[in-house]
């Protein structure tokens, strides 16, 4: 268990720890995009006077950026429902924005990078086209191939950006793939979702509280190869804990929405590595219940394994965290598209030329 | 030959950076600029984990290539293997500038007479750096000379005496102005041109960890020909030229507008046009000397 997850679990540690464990800390923290809520943490446990001075800065740097972020988001929300409102299409708004709007626990020191929307199917394209209207465009170049992909096979148009601005808009018409193993009747999502009164004046909609936690899910196990990482399985058990104690019967809830979506497995998933690695500790009857969505022993293990490599790794940069992404990249497509799809999409993906990580930007030096 | 991993932990400020290098040249070129930074007790927290190695495979031999890693992670292209030390010298800029928010970061010179603060924002071209290396030839204290890093609630100027790139005809300027300059190597080709580092001065390494009160904001300005003009700058349009020239004004908000609106408050403001460095140090000295306490050291 590395010293990030023992501190998610008991922050006391800390005072046991000396200036290798701080550093072997902090990048992990940094890593995981966790230092804003590890601030938190240590406050809430008033711990703060433990924590070396130099490393408590690197915290509150950390929470400034996530700060401004935040506000940004924000305003670009109000600008995108201001266009949507004018074209009568109902924004309802996902995971981090979501939380920021709602005013969930993760919002105090959660950062993010994007903005992520639900649309009627009917009205996406629509949507986009007054986006495009009104300044946005696509973030990046996308050839036809990639049109083909994101409007054909996938839940989501191509991420837009405003020529303005710098943060990521993304329009969804589903949580999940229509091409992939899970189905989601979006019609359901609508009809559960609540209307909420945000920042500036805004009303948006947000998924319902049993809904977001298997967006969550199925965003971390289904979609996108585990990539929101250990931040995104706080988040699921920050909330989780949060609207049980508003709702006793949340667990009930939660098993009979998984059911009525059809998104068992991943609910699965979620439960077991939040349990694993930050020590949910939900009922018996629910565990219980949850466990039936599990897949075959040998499946369950390979991907615990999996998911302890890539969230739990003793440090960064080690071989087998990369080994273990690999074949979550592939098992994402592969629970993504059927095998036919799949091959088609690699040997395109295969032919194209790779681009460079990140280029040099005009930074100081 | 690959040899034994270095470890070096190394002061840059307020930041400790572990460097791990097995690049004999590199380190090399380290040890002239950074010898006396470097920690001999320890452990020491880490602020920047950084590494400098080769990338494995056939360009090891054919174009050889260097990696910056920061936390294992490698957020950049490897660059050719003869930049090894702009390369870590930029990739750290990265790290402080993409993460200190914990402080104002001003993009400026900046340099010390005593425990009083001269501040030198500026475009790139406009002449900072090398202002700021010439000032300290002649026994200013380096505080930087690309980021102003100020601590918002006391507004102190914090030091991090490091290597002052000088680009492309600048090292020949600072070399006409002291011909005994502490230059290091000349990397002709970088992302930035051809540049040649000059040495931080002793004294100011020794004092990386005294602050200093800003008490002169001087806007320069290098325009060929022109005749050296320190002229008085109003204080709203130093304000927002102080502004717009932070890395993280935006982000850090109204924590940004009280700290550069009391610097402004505090400090007596000058746009500055030179040409000539030999003169314009003269007059950037004199206003010090006329305003504030003797400069520490001798001037050489």
């Amino acid at each position: 268990m590395n010293l990030l997850i023992q501190f998610l679990r008991r922050p006391a540690i800390v005072h046991k720890w000396g200036v290798e464990d701080w550093n072997r800390f902090m990048p992990l923290a940094r890593n995981a995009r966790l230092l804003g809520r590890c601030l938190y943490l240590l406050e809430q446990h008033d711990l703060l006077g433990v924590v070396p001075s130099r490393l408590v800065d690197q915290l509150r740097g950390a929470l400034n950026q996530t700060r401004y972020v935040q506000v940004q988001a924000l305003r670009e929300l109000r600008h995108v429902v201001r266009v949507l409102d004018r074209e009568d299409i109902p924004p309802l708004v996902l995971k981090g924005v979501a939380y920021l709007v709602s005013g969930l626990p993760p919002s105090r020191w959660r950062n993010l990078s994007d903005i992520d929307l639900l649309v009627p199917k009917d009205d996406i394209v629509r949507a986009e086209q007054a986006l495009g209207r009104d300044g946005w465009q696509p973030s990046g170049d996308f050839d036809a191939y990639d049109q083909h992909y994101y409007r054909d096979w996938m839940h989501e148009v191509p991420p837009l950006v405003h020529r303005q601005r710098e943060i990521e808009v993304d329009l969804h018409h589903n949580l999940a793939p229509p091409v992939s193993r899970i189905q989601i009747n979006a019609a359901k999502l609508w009809a559960d979702s609540l209307l909420v009164s945000g920042p500036y004046g805004m009303v948006v909609r947000t998924l319902a509280p049993a809904d977001m936690l298997l967006h969550n899910a199925i965003h971390l196990f289904m979609n996108d190869e585990l990539r929101g990482g250990l931040r995104d399985v706080v988040d699921f058990r920050d909330l989780f804990e949060h609207f049980l104690a508003q709702d006793a019967a949340f667990e009930q809830l939660l098993l009979g929405r998984a059911r009525a979506l059809g998104c068992g497995r991943p609910l699965y998933y979620a439960v077991s590595t939040a349990r694993d690695l930050l020590g949910l500790a939900p009922s018996a009857a629910f565990l219980a219940e949850v466990e039936v969505f599990a897949p075959a022993a040998p499946q369950a293990r390979l991907m615990r394994w999996l998911i302890e490599q890539v969230m739990a790794p003793a440090r960064l940069g080690l071989r087998r965290t990369a080994a273990a992404n690999q074949l979550l990249f592939v098992r994402s497509h592969w629970v993504r598209m059927p095998p036919g799809m799949l091959f088609r999409h690699l040997v395109h993906k295969m032919v194209k030329a790779k681009k460079p990580a990140l280029s040099a930007a005009d930074l100081p030096g | 030959m690959p040899l034994a991993e270095q470890n070096l932990t190394l002061d840059a400020g307020p930041f400790q950076v572990r460097v791990r290098s097995s690049d004999p040249s590199f380190l090399d070129t380290l040890g002239f600029f950074y010898r006396g930074c470097v920690r001999h007790d320890g452990p020491h927290f880490v602020d920047f984990d950084i590494r400098i190695k080769r990338p494995r495979g056939l360009r090891r031999w054919l174009q050889p290539q260097v990696l910056f890693e920061i936390d294992a992670l490698r957020p950049f292209e490897p660059q050719p293997a003869e930049n090894a030390f702009p390369t870590y010298e930029w990739g750290l800029n990265w790290c402080i500038a993409t993460s200190a928010h914990r402080y104002l970061m001003l993009h400026a010179g900046s340099v010390a007479f005593g425990d009083a603060g001269m501040i030198l924002p500026g475009h790139p071209g406009s002449g900072k750096s090398t202002l700021s290396a010439a000032l300290t030839l002649r026994g200013g204290r380096l505080l930087s000379d690309e980021f102003g890093l100020v601590r918002p609630e006391s507004l102190e100027l914090l030091a991090m005496p490091r290597g002052i790139p000088l680009k492309n005809t600048s090292s020949e300027a600072i070399l006409e102005f002291d011909s005994a300059a502490p230059l290091g190597p000349t990397y002709p080709k970088t992302r930035k041109g051809r540049v040649r580092h000059l040495r931080p001065d002793a004294l100011s390494v020794a004092q990386q960890q005294r602050t200093a009160t800003p008490r002169w904001l001087v806007f320069p300005r290098y325009l060929a020909g022109a005749t050296e003009n320190l002229a008085p700058l109003d204080k709203s349009e130093a304000f927002r030229q102080l502004a717009f020239n932070c890395f993280n004004y935006k982000l850090l908000g109204e924590t940004a507008f009280r700290a550069v609106a009391q610097i402004v408050r505090q400090t007596q403001c000058f746009t500055f046009t030179y040409s000539r460095l030999d003169r314009a140090v003269v007059q950037l000295m004199d206003l010090a000397q006329a305003t504030g306490p003797a400069a520490h050291g001798s001037p050489r």
